[in-house]
């Protein structure tokens, strides 16, 4: 099967004004302007096959939004080359538009004032679907959540996490292509988030709907993604299997430990007895991070347990949380 | 795909404008309130002038009654950009707030998307107003009611109102490339209140820029003209509408320009 999304040697540049400090500088910026080139996105080429989750991952500020914006159209590459579905998003806008989906975190593109199933109804013309697909979609929807609450709710009165919901739903309707989700479960609680988990799984599961999700939470990410593709800065840090990445840290486990004495000042005094390891500690526990490639995490808790008095211990293998941490941090090149 | 045509566009303006009166009928305080506000708004506006014309019987050879009909067709003539484009005046908060990528994810003409939005139904009241100003000052002025005469009246009225729309369309277009294009917009729609005279009141200058640079004077006197001076219809009135369609065209084409190049703010 061919791929779904090419990308190809795509960066994007952005024109920004070098702004001055202060009154008497923004006075100045009104008269000689200073520009510098900033790259969002660098040299980043992926493909994605149909029926995909993918997850894209960075830090804040690392492209992903600028990269979605080239897929879905808003905006063009300042060179190379993407195909979204056999089509230049950026060329065939419209055309594009009826065959993805696209869900903008906190930005709610249902009418504001209407009940949901009358957004839908809207939707259902725009997109031209025809009846026995909209009303199979609406009973396939009703099997993954509960939506009955929903449909007869001005989208306006809805919580964070209602509108939320809604959203994805509406991006869904069309049964589109490819669906982009930019942040879809920030700010929401856990049950809300195990319900888009639960909607985006069974989505993708049965009508092989292609899902590119941005998201910072690595619940999603564990969730949902089979592969992850990581940038930062603009550049591509990574694609690959989650597993494999996880397989690149295997070696690394985390042990867990409870003293009696107050936490951080022991966490101290165990850096200071291992000078190696990486130690923190939260309100309950020191975590010790140890490369058993070095050193074997019992020796190192038959070491700690010869000065400290311990009360609870725990082994934790590394957490894709962790790995991608350390992906940001510059560990993985 | 099929294509989608006026019939298309016409049944989902449709549906969208039933839903939207549906949840404003449900408010209903807001609804009266904001239905009065109109009500005064126009009183008001119509006493102004009344206070004017009980002092001067005729401005530069125009009467009572035709300043009157010029008044209730400039009425008329930008009923629908209150009504249906109003959702204009919120673009510059779209764009600054980032929300107007929202709009740029449907398969529908971008333009027709953002405008079908909001339909503001206070403008009706001004409909009715202007309408009976209309009628009142024909039968006073004592014009003829011929079939003729009642097509040019509504062809002229939609020459007007596509250039009001016009003016308004590229004056919100502006916010593309500026942050705050209040002060451009607030601008453009008062010039609205300069259309309701006849332009030979002004000075040369003013007379130029109000036909060919701010077109105004093609809201209400040039296609009025028609109306009530059949005898002397300069050249400009007869093409009024062709400027009309020209000035919107030219409007979406900027209006569009700007929206296409629109790339959102961070999130």
């Amino acid at each position: 099967m061919s791929s779904i999304i090419e990308i190809k040697n795509v960066s994007k540049e952005f024109k920004v004004l070098n702004r001055r400090e202060g009154l008497k500088g923004s006075l100045m910026d009104l008269f000689s302007r200073d520009y510098k080139i900033v790259k969002a996105v660098d040299d980043i080429s992926m493909t994605i096959e149909p029926g995909e989750i993918v997850g894209y991952l960075g830090p804040n500020g690392a492209g992903k939004s600028t990269t979605i914006k080239m897929m879905t159209g808003v905006l063009e590459p300042s060179s190379g080359e993407i195909l979204v579905n056999g089509k230049i998003p950026y060329k065939n806008r419209t055309e594009n538009a009826q065959q993805i989906g696209v869900v903008f975190g906190q930005r709610s593109q249902l009418w504001w004032a209407l009940p949901l199933i009358e957004s839908f109804k809207i939707l259902k013309d725009i997109y031209m679907i025809p009846d026995s697909d909209y009303n199979n979609m609406l009973e396939f929807y009703k099997s993954l959540v509960d939506i009955d609450d929903l449909l007869h709710k001005p989208v306006r009165q809805m919580s964070l996490g209602q509108r939320t919901l809604s959203d994805i739903l509406a991006a869904f309707l069309h049964n589109p292509a490819i669906v982009f989700l930019d942040e879809p479960t920030i700010g929401l609680d856990v049950s809300m988030k195990a319900k888009i988990r639960t909607l985006i799984k069974g989505l993708n599961k049965e009508k092989k709907t292609t899902v590119i999700l941005t998201t910072h939470d690595m619940g999603d990410v564990d969730a949902l993604c089979e592969r992850i593709v990581i940038i930062d800065h603009g550049k591509m840090l990574y694609d690959n299997d989650i597993e494999h990445l996880k397989g690149f840290f295997g070696s690394y486990r985390t042990l867990k430990v409870r003293v009696d004495d107050d936490l951080k000042v022991e966490s101290e005094i165990i850096q200071g007895e291992f000078e190696d390891l990486q130690v923190t500690s939260d309100d309950e526990w020191i975590s010790i991070l140890v490369d058993e490639d070095k050193i074997g995490v019992i020796d190192v808790f038959g070491t700690l347990q010869k000065t400290h008095k311990i009360s609870d211990m725990q082994i934790e293998e590394i957490s894709t949380e962790d790995v991608i941490k350390k992906i940001y941090e510059g560990g993985v090149k | 795909m099929k294509k989608k045509g006026i019939g298309f566009y016409l049944r989902i303006y449709g549906k969208i404008l039933a839903q939207d009166l549906k949840s404003k009928m449900s408010y209903r305080a807001d609804f009266i309130i904001s239905t009065i506000g109109m009500i005064f708004t126009n009183i008001s506006g119509f006493v102004s002038f009344w206070i004017l014309f009980k002092n001067f019987s005729s401005i530069n050879g125009w009467s009572y009654y035709e300043m009157l009909f010029l008044y209730g067709f400039s009425l008329v003539s930008i009923t629908p950009v209150q009504c249906l484009f109003d959702n204009n005046w919120s673009l510059r908060i779209y764009v600054y707030s980032g929300d107007f990528i929202k709009y740029c994810f449907r398969p529908i003409n971008l333009f027709f998307y953002f405008q079908s939005e909001v339909f503001d139904i206070k403008g009706l009241g001004q409909l009715a107003f202007g309408i009976g100003t209309i009628v009142y000052s024909w039968s006073r002025i004592g014009l003829a009611v011929t079939p003729l005469a009642i097509i040019k009246l509504v062809v002229f009225l939609i020459t007007a109102s596509l250039i009001m729309i016009a003016l308004q369309n590229a004056a919100a277009a502006t916010c593309f490339w500026i942050q705050n294009s209040f002060y451009v917009l607030d601008l453009a729609f008062k010039f609205k209140d300069y259309a309701r005279y006849p332009i030979t009141i002004f000075s040369p200058v003013f007379r130029f820029i109000f036909t060919f640079v701010i077109p105004i004077a093609f809201i209400a006197y040039y296609p009025s003209l028609v109306i009530l001076r059949p005898d002397a219809v300069p050249i400009l009135s007869w093409l009024s509408p062709v400027i009309g369609v020209m000035f919107f065209y030219i409007s979406y084409k900027i209006w569009m320009y700007g929206a296409m190049k629109y790339s959102g703010t961070g999130s």
